[in-house]
């Protein structure tokens, strides 16, 4: 997290491409986690709910607890590092302080409540279902407008440069 | 320090409590934390069907957790550079400790599968001491970064 304290990153000109290049990742990893968890557990009602509980009519076997255990291992993981390097890009590069902080948070309430819904609806009620699906795509599509929003700042020249 | 990222890194903290509880979860349910438990989820048992675990079986779930264990004390232990130096003194054990426990942790698998029976009882202790000291970590990060807002706002 070196770049937190070079004061200038957008003239620097080391810390520009390669968090242009730490940037395009970040979308690329949102994108293709979108792509594998629909593959995977299915992010419609109907799909999540199979994976789940299963469908006797369809000979779907539900999911084991183990599963569910290592698929939110595995996510919280990824989800705090990605989280957290993307929000320390934006939060140097977004000048607007009120933005900044309600996008920040925003996202990280999103990807928590992603974390808390999962396990309710498995163990709880299928109502949680929905609130889990929206949760995933809130925090997904907040990072995602973080991370082109970033690239925006990082390359297109802003008023307060001049 | 922007403010900004005095809340990301709080909510950093809360993703790491629910990394080491999730990961607690799942040690527990497959493992178990008994002496005997472990030892038979490792050497299998030919009365309840199981397999004795294989090195390139145990290696596949080693490798992600080398890359990221190391990685997470890394960070939960750097963000530490950003309070006093009293504070900062304070977490060099700890971080000593974790990266110890976290890789007895791992280690000590393989040679429960090569006989080394005496390490089932180590890996239960390297497990308990990584919750512990992690959880400790994490929650002064936590009361750190909040002091932090909480000043700023002032």
């Amino acid at each position: 997290m070196r770049f937190t304290l070079v004061k200038d990153i957008k003239g620097d000109t080391l810390m520009r491409p390669i968090l242009g290049g730490l940037l395009l990742f970040i979308l690329l990893f949102l994108s293709a986690d979108v792509l594998l968890k629909n593959d995977h557990i299915g992010l419609t009602p109907t799909q999540l709910s199979q994976t789940l509980f299963g469908n006797e009519a369809e000979y779907i076997e539900p999911a084991t607890e183990h599963f569910l255990l290592e698929l939110m291992h595995s996510d919280i993981f990824f989800m705090m590092m990605t989280l957290l390097t993307l929000s320390a890009v934006y939060a140097r590069l977004c000048q607007n302080k009120t933005i900044r902080i309600v996008n920040i948070n925003a996202t990280m309430i999103s990807a928590l409540l992603t974390v808390l819904f999962l396990p309710l609806a498995y163990y709880l009620s299928a109502h949680f279902i929905l609130p889990y699906i929206i949760a995933f795509y809130a925090w997904h599509i907040l990072a995602l407008f973080m991370a082109i929003a970033s690239l925006y700042y990082l390359y297109i020249p802003q008023k307060s440069d001049f | 320090m922007h403010q900004s990222y005095r809340f990301a890194i709080a909510y950093f903290a809360i993703f790491g409590t629910l990394l080491l509880l999730s990961g607690a979860v799942l040690f527990i349910s497959k493992l178990g934390i008994s002496y005997e438990s472990v030892s038979v989820f490792y050497m299998g048992n030919v009365e309840q069907f199981s397999q004795p675990k294989s090195t390139y079986g145990l290696l596949e779930t080693a490798l992600p957790h080398i890359g990221a264990m190391g990685l997470f004390i890394f960070v939960t232990a750097h963000f530490m550079l950003f309070t006093s130096k009293k504070e900062r003194q304070k977490t060099v054990l700890p971080a000593i400790i974790l990266f110890a426990a976290a890789l007895i942790d791992i280690g000590s698998g393989f040679l429960i599968v090569q006989g080394w029976t005496f390490f089932v009882g180590v890996k239960i202790i390297a497990f308990l001491t990584l919750q512990i000291i992690g959880l400790y970590l994490l929650f002064t990060l936590f009361k750190h970064t909040l002091q932090g807002i909480a000043r700023y706002q002032n």
